[in-house]
């Protein structure tokens, strides 16, 4: 049958032209397409894990970015809570600097008072002992006007020293 | 909906010509002339090479192409159309006829003048050569179009037609011939792609049924055969030591190949059963597929003859739905068929580099270098 019977022309020509196709196509397209689709495909591969780096580092970045400002909240508390011990430090330290300024302005008051005090009643003192001496003197002038009653004076005197010794 | 009114009219109008056909029968029966339907005569004109290509709707009108022979006294080339129709061409001391009868069939013979017949060499640029050019052509600008997107665009993928072509390419590439090839995918990639290409394209060629396509050229043993054997040259002569060794000595019990050599035989035989079985594959299957549209249109015409308008009408709507579903068919077949050829040269090609990983990695251990690129 002829449908089972190769042609022998057909066969030739089929040799031939597969032939050239082959060779122009070995030579010409197949190395440009397969070169660019592997390429490309390493490129994509590249691409992608690039992609999942980027993405890892990025992260990453959020997590320490996370953990950095958490870390600053507590910092910001701890400081805000030291800021606020040491205010109430500082001024609990001022209350009692206060305290004590007063207390020794009030002592060196309270002294100079009782200098002031001591220094009056010694004047007043001197005062009244003058007077007093003066008085004495005016009222021994007129009493020792007489001799008599000099003596009588000096008398006593004298006694009331002997008996005090 | 509209789609399925569209179908209907295709229905009506595909009944009409089934009724148009009859009355034409009809005509030239009263006109005396019989119109007799030889379906093998049809089917095999169809599935067969032909020396002109026919143009649609014009069954006698046929593309003229060149007949190139190699006669008993030299070469001749004249155009088909000076044999068509049984005309004789005289050129020098012989004649040429193409014998509607007889041994040489349908093929250009050479009258000598004392009237013997030879049968001379016959390289004509048939209705399946041109085929094979148009499809070698297409091929061609396909892949170059692809490359020229490459060098034009770099990285950037193709689209459409173009993206369709990658597809494939990287398909076959990275499907069948790097999984079942491994370090040797690029050495044998070019041929394996070119045969893939070049079966696909003329597959569905073939599916087209005017003037371009419609040879019916996978279908054509001639084709396969010659496939095949290319695939058979390749896969021995590329063959690794280990190959050969596997077919004279193979690992089996010494009885088994001493001093009767039962498996070396077994296995030399097995060397060429494999191109015959890429031959009859691909050449069954498309040949079948053309054959059952054919078929099945030529039904129209026949239940037409014997039952008359109402039945060829009726069996034109059958016929033409399972033509078309047949065709859709065939356009996977198509694919498959270009694919199992390409997979099976593929594991033909791969077996017989058996053992050269060995060597390849011994290879790559000595020089320390990256041998591929």
């Amino acid at each position: 049958m002829e449908l089972f019977t190769p042609g022998f022309g057909l066969v030739f020509w089929m040799f031939v032209s597969f032939a050239v196709l082959f060779l122009i196509l070995w030579k010409y397209a197949w190395p440009v397409i397969l070169k660019t689709v592997d390429d490309r495909a390493e490129l994509i591969d590249k691409g992608v894990e690039y992609a999942q780096n980027a993405k890892e580092s990025l992260d990453n970045a959020q997590q320490q970015a996370d953990r950095i400002i958490a870390d600053a909240r507590i910092k910001e508390g701890d400081i805000l809570r030291d800021a606020e011990t040491l205010k109430t430090q500082i001024v609990e330290q001022a209350r009692e600097e206060a305290r004590k300024e007063g207390q020794k302005e009030l002592d060196a008051a309270k002294l100079a008072i009782q200098q002031a005090r001591k220094d009056a009643r010694q004047s007043i003192r001197d005062e009244v002992s003058e007077f007093a001496i003066k008085i004495a003197e005016k009222v021994l002038r007129g009493e020792m006007s007489d001799q008599k009653a000099q003596a009588k004076l000096v008398n006593n005197l004298l006694d009331e020293i002997e008996n005090q010794n | 909906m509209k789609k399925l009114f569209v179908i209907l009219i295709l229905l009506v109008l595909a009944a009409c010509a089934a009724l148009g056909f009859s009355d034409a029968m009809s005509d030239s029966a009263s006109g005396g002339t019989e119109v007799k339907i030889d379906p093998k005569e049809i089917i095999f004109e169809h599935l067969g090479d032909a020396y002109g290509w026919e143009l649609p709707f014009a069954h006698h009108r046929r593309i003229p192409l060149p007949i190139i022979l190699f006669g008993s006294d030299g070469l001749h080339c004249f155009s088909s159309a000076r044999v068509a129709h049984g005309h004789q061409y005289k050129d020098g001391d012989v004649t040429f006829v193409v014998p509607a009868e007889g041994e040489y069939k349908g093929k250009c013979v050479e009258i000598r003048p004392d009237g013997s017949v030879y049968k001379p060499w016959d390289i004509s640029i048939t209705k399946n050569v041109l085929a094979l050019f148009i499809t070698i052509l297409v091929v061609l600008a396909c892949c170059f179009f692809l490359v020229r997107w490459y060098r034009r665009n770099g990285f950037k993928a193709p689209r459409g037609m173009l993206g369709f072509m990658e597809l494939i390419v990287v398909f076959i590439y990275d499907g069948v011939v790097k999984s079942t090839l491994g370090h040797n995918a690029r050495r044998f990639a070019p041929y394996l792609l070119t045969v893939f290409m070049f079966i696909f394209f003329m597959n569905l060629l073939g599916l087209v049924v005017i003037f371009p396509g419609g040879a019916n050229l996978t279908g054509n043993i001639a084709v396969t055969m010659t496939l095949a054997i290319l695939t058979f040259l390749v896969t021995n002569i590329f063959g690794t030591k280990h190959y050969w060794k596997d077919i004279f000595w193979p690992d089996v019990p010494l009885w088994l190949k001493f001093p009767l050599p039962i498996m070396p035989m077994i296995e030399l035989f097995g060397i060429f059963t494999k191109p015959a079985a890429l031959t009859v594959r691909l050449f069954a299957n498309m040949m079948g597929g053309h054959m059952i549209v054919i078929v099945l249109t030529l039904l129209i015409f026949i239940f037409t003859a014997v039952g008359g308008i109402m039945m060829g009408g009726t069996t034109a709507v059958v016929s033409i739905l399972f033509s078309i579903f047949m065709l859709l068919i065939d356009v996977l077949v198509s694919f498959i068929q270009a694919y199992v050829f390409t997979m099976l040269s593929t594991i033909f090609i791969s077996l017989a580099q058996e053992g050269s990983e060995h060597e390849h990695e011994k290879h790559a251990e000595h020089t320390a270098l990256p041998t591929d690129k």
